[in-house]
């Protein structure tokens, strides 16, 4: 096979039908560029996840006799809860907060409210038993053992309202996705089509090659990898519009949330370890899309 | 070298065969003239020769092999060796005579120095030695067809199929085709033509098979296009 041959009927067939490529390459593009932020979100959201329940607590908190006569958790009741606490399966530490080291932290989160910190009284804050876990999905063993017993108030796990932040990234991630995939069956479909009319246009070289006897191969594949090519540059295109979007948007808009560490930076090692799946994505999809187009439209 | 036996080819859309029950043979470097009027089936016989078509019946044989059982992956190998002429040239209007010679070669991945060395070759054989860098629309009808038998013939065929190849050319240029397809017939190349031409077939004396409502009604060696007309 002559690798010059096929290359110039590629190039041909590109620039022939140019704004059929162009068409096909752009929703490509863009399709490839919403499966890579996808990618990135769902990176980022397990990065969150590790993160965030690496800090948060279960709460045991303490009823009000406690709270109010034990600032250091000496009563037998309250120094029996936190040793049946430290000896309970899948805890890591127990740390007591009384109520004034709850009304400290109360004031702190709360600094830039004052007129909430005028309300507020030390009395309306329980103190609790502070439980680390080295596995979040031991909560509701902790919380059956310990909901009711003398001297809790009742048990909470801050888990619960990640999960619940969590299920709304998701979401995020999911509309992302379905979005992607709508985008590429219009890429796919374009490709198709192309591919189609590359074959119309060329029906007079297609005709000639078969009469005189080129192979399958030598007949169709300046046509598989015309598609190919606009797959592997549609991912080139996606994988700039992200570095694009990084500089130009989220590092922008979300800077403050960077900073503040609520949500994982997304660096350019992300983007580039998206960028070889974005590639490979879109040279497989549009070759299959092209094999096929070519089995079932164009005679050999 | 071209051998039909028992052939028929029967189309959907049509309730009357194209081909019904056709056996005929071609020897190696025979000349032979395939007539009849239209709706005959000439033009069905030749794609069967080339599996453009399957035959509903009978085997298919071109030199060695079975043409009706060939796989789609040994198609090439059949079409490398019968050329083939249309009545429209089909040549490719983009490219120049030269291009258009060596686009057979190239498509069958034949290297550059045979390329460079066959084609000005075969060119001079159809007498277009001066023209390689011409556009096709600059060229004479006659001129065209022969651009199109020396890309059919470039590869050496064993087989030659020409189609109507005289059809849009007046009577000199027809004869000065028919005296190229006689001289590429010299050279061993066994060659079949389709056509309606009756004084192309009379002046030539050479075999006639004629066909008529897909039958084969006469068959001479050194026939003439016939009362029958």
């Amino acid at each position: 096979m002559r690798a010059s041959f096929v290359f110039s009927e590629v190039v041909t067939g590109l620039r022939r039908n140019v704004t059929m490529t162009v068409a096909m390459i752009l929703t490509t593009a863009i399709s490839l560029g919403l499966l890579g932020g996808g990618l990135l979100v769902v990176r980022t959201i397990d990065r969150m996840q590790q993160d965030y329940y690496q800090r948060v607590e279960t709460v045991v908190y303490l009823s009000a006799d406690i709270s109010a006569n034990d600032p250091g958790c000496t009563s037998s009741t309250c120094s029996a809860l936190r040793g049946q606490l430290e000896s309970a399966p899948g805890v890591q530490t127990v740390i007591f907060e009384s109520r004034q080291a709850a009304f400290a932290r109360f004031q702190r989160i709360f600094q830039g409210q004052p007129e909430l910190l005028q309300l507020a009284r030390p009395e309306a804050l329980p103190a609790s038993l502070r439980v680390q876990l080295s596995d979040p999905a031991r909560f509701p063993s902790i919380a059956k053992a310990f909901t009711g017993r003398p001297g809790v108030d009742r048990v909470t796990d801050q888990g619960e309202y990640l999960r619940q932040l969590f299920r709304a990234l998701d979401g995020l991630r999911n509309a992302t996705f379905v979005i992607a995939l709508i985008q590429a069956l219009a890429a796919l479909l374009l490709i198709s089509n192309t591919i189609q009319i590359s074959a119309f246009t060329r029906r007079a070289e297609v005709g000639v090659m078969r009469l005189t006897g080129a192979s399958r191969w030598y007949t169709q594949l300046p046509f598989l990898l015309e598609a190919v090519v606009a797959g592997v540059v549609g991912g080139v295109l996606a994988i700039v519009g992200l570095i694009v979007g990084k500089v130009a948007f989220v590092d922008r808009v979300l800077a403050g949330v960077f900073e503040a560490a609520i949500v994982p930076r997304i660096g350019y090692g992300d983007i580039f370890s998206v960028a070889p799946i974005l590639l490979l994505v879109g040279a497989v999809v549009a070759a299959l899309t092209g094999y096929l187009t070519l089995r079932l439209y164009v005679r050999t | 070298m071209i051998r039909l036996e028992h052939v028929s080819k029967s189309y959907r859309t049509s309730t009357r065969p194209a081909l019904d029950d056709v056996t005929v043979a071609v020897g190696k470097g025979e000349f032979a003239f395939l007539i009849g009027p239209s709706g005959s089936g000439k033009s069905t016989l030749l794609r069967l020769l080339l599996r453009e078509e399957v035959a509903s019946r009978g085997d298919v044989y071109v030199a060695d092999l079975n043409v009706g059982k060939l796989s789609q992956r040994r198609i090439p190998q059949l079409r490398q060796r019968v050329g083939c002429v249309f009545q429209d040239f089909r040549l490719l209007a983009n490219k120049t005579v030269f291009e258009n010679v060596a686009f057979a070669l190239e498509v069958i991945g034949k290297p550059r120095h045979t390329i460079r060395k066959v084609v000005p070759e075969v060119l001079e054989l159809v007498s277009l030695e001066g023209k390689a860098d011409r556009m096709p629309h600059e060229l004479s009808g006659g001129e065209q067809q022969r651009v199109a038998i020396a890309r059919a013939f470039v590869n050496r065929p064993l087989v030659l199929l020409a189609d109507e190849p005289t059809g849009n050319l007046d009577r000199d240029i027809s004869h000065e085709i028919m005296l190229l397809l006689e001289r590429i017939n010299r050279t061993g190349t066994t060659v079949l033509m389709a056509t309606h031409d009756h004084t192309i077939v009379d002046s030539m004396r050479r075999r006639v098979v004629e066909l008529h409502l897909g039958q084969v009604i006469r068959d001479e060696s050194r026939g003439v296009y016939g009362v029958s007309r």
